[in-house]
């Protein structure tokens, strides 16, 4: 946000001698995205108020074709409707932070949180533990444990790399195309000759474009590892 | 607590654990403001929705009963009107048929009496005939037995005969 | 001319040249390593479109399909980034 290209800033806090670094950047905005997002439930919330057999308000109609699009899209992808109903509060949390994240950026001087490697990251693991955590509630321990040395047991080296590289792949893609959208914007930027006018189409198309397909397949992702965790 | 500018992918910091409560938090901000109350009020919606339509599906049904028996009825009225309508024609036709029938049969009737009657009167009349022819015969004989009977009587008698038998044939056929 | 050029080089120590093998490296990981997605993604986008020009009420679940599939086939690229970004911050 204040910083040269490249640089983020950086806050050392001691806590009883324990040092603990944050990226402020970041944190402040991904709080300016909460806020929005909570501002945002808030004017969805009041268009709750009328009666239930009152003509829907346009606001409701975005809130039902939101809502409609994260269900059918949960429903389709979980093979039980249990396990689409608990993770809805989730995946549809997590897509529209992602979301609201990478729009942000098409504002000036406003960096998305999704620019940052820890929060990709930490998202990826959440998934990533999650995926576990249902498996192993729906198939019982030793079913799951199992599951690593299926088909032959000289294969769980394999299959373990596998699990480990999901996570992996799954944060560092959305990290890495908000990034290098970053670093192509900075570096046309940079440019005399080509910072007048393409960099607001630049900035538009990995703000909205690539900034939406990109939440899309996060929390499409997200669905599917926890899908196939569960399932196989 | 000191700030310093570092550079973007160092390590994995702090922020991670930061970001997963940011997360959380807004996690519970979302279900507490948008979800709870949004899901609740779709899902009101829905039933009020689904009560309607069985309420809408249920007018229809009785729409389609009532229709159904209008039509049964009408057809029912339209079936009784029919028969009544081909009851009277019969009706009309058989009285027609009847009239027609004691029509021809009084004429019938009448003919065969006229005939009858004629017949009657014809056997009356060569009756009669044959009675006068007779009598006229025995009048003659008589006659022509009672007298001296030359040609010139006989020609005279023979003249009243034939007047006097002109004469009754002429009553008679009167 | 041919001094200052050998005293250049006798300038340079092993860690320079370890920098510019790592830029180096770097650049050649994202390069090559983008050649394979980009062609598996234009395949898929390809035959999707195939698939949505023949039956157009498919579209939803294919677009879905495609991205997922796209999304998983550009692991190989992101492991590329991935690499690049070890090499270049962490090496």
């Amino acid at each position: 946000m204040f910083g040269p290209l490249g640089k983020k800033l950086i806050a050392h806090v001691s806590i009883g001698g324990f040092p603990i670094s944050f990226d402020l950047i970041t944190i402040i905005m991904s709080w300016i995205v909460i806020a929005l997002l909570v501002i945002f439930a808030l004017i969805l919330r009041r268009s709750l108020r009328q009666e239930v057999d009152e003509k829907p308000n346009r606001v409701q109609a975005l809130l039902d074709a939101l809502i409609d699009l994260i269900k059918s899209q949960l429903t389709s992808s979980f093979s039980s409707d249990r396990l689409a109903r608990e993770l809805f509060p989730f995946i549809a949390t997590l897509f529209m932070f992602i979301l609201a994240s990478n729009l942000i950026s098409v504002i000036p001087y406003f960096e998305s949180p999704t620019k940052d490697l820890n929060v990709t990251f930490s998202f990826g693991l959440l998934v990533f533990f999650m995926s576990q955590f249902f498996a192993m509630r729906r198939k019982g321990v030793g079913k799951y444990f199992k599951g690593f040395i299926e088909p032959y047991p000289f294969m769980l080296p394999l299959n373990i790399v596998g699990e480990l590289a999901r996570p992996l792949s799954h944060s560092f893609r959305l990290f890495g195309n908000m990034f290098g959208g970053a670093i192509m914007l900075s570096i046309v930027y940079i440019f005399p000759f080509t910072s007048w006018v393409i960099p607001i189409g630049l900035n538009f198309f990995y703000g909205l474009f690539v900034g939406t397909i990109q939440a899309f397949v996060f929390s499409l992702l997200a669905v599917a590892y926890i899908n196939v965790a569960v399932e196989t | 607590m000191h700030f310093e500018w570092g550079v973007v992918v160092k390590t994995l910091n702090w922020t991670f654990i930061a970001n997963l409560v940011n997360f959380a938090i807004l996690l519970y901000l979302m279900k507490r403001f948008l979800y709870k109350p949004a899901l609740a009020y779709l899902d009101r919606r829905r039933e009020l929705i689904a009560s309607r339509m069985e309420a809408a599906r249920q007018s229809e049904e009785r729409a389609e009963q009532l229709a159904a028996q209008r039509e049964q009825e009408l057809s029912a009225a339209r079936e009784q009107a029919r028969r009544t309508l081909d009851d009277a024609r019969a009706h009309a036709e058989e009285i027609v048929n009847a009239s027609k029938g004691t029509a021809r049969q009084e004429g019938e009737r009448i003919i065969t009496e006229a005939q009858r009657q004629i017949e009657q009167e014809r056997e009356q009349m060569k009756e009669d005939l044959r009675r006068s022819y007779a009598e006229i015969a025995v009048l003659g004989a008589s006659r022509v037995l009672n007298r001296e009977v030359n040609l010139s009587d006989h020609e005279r008698l023979l003249n009243e005969l034939l007047l006097e038998v002109d004469d009754e044939a002429l009553r008679m056929r009167q | 001319m041919l001094q200052e050029a050998q005293s250049v080089v006798s300038q340079i120590s092993g860690a320079d040249i370890a920098t510019a093998a790592k830029y180096i490296a770097a650049g050649i990981c994202m390069g090559i390593g983008a050649i394979g997605p980009a062609i598996g993604e234009g395949i898929a986008a390809a035959h999707a479109l195939d698939g949505m020009a023949r039956q157009p009420e498919m579209e939803g679940a294919l677009l879905r399909t495609m991205v997922l599939g796209q999304a998983i086939t550009e692991s190989t690229g992101i492991y590329s980034l991935l690499i690049a970004i070890v090499l270049l911050f962490v090496v």
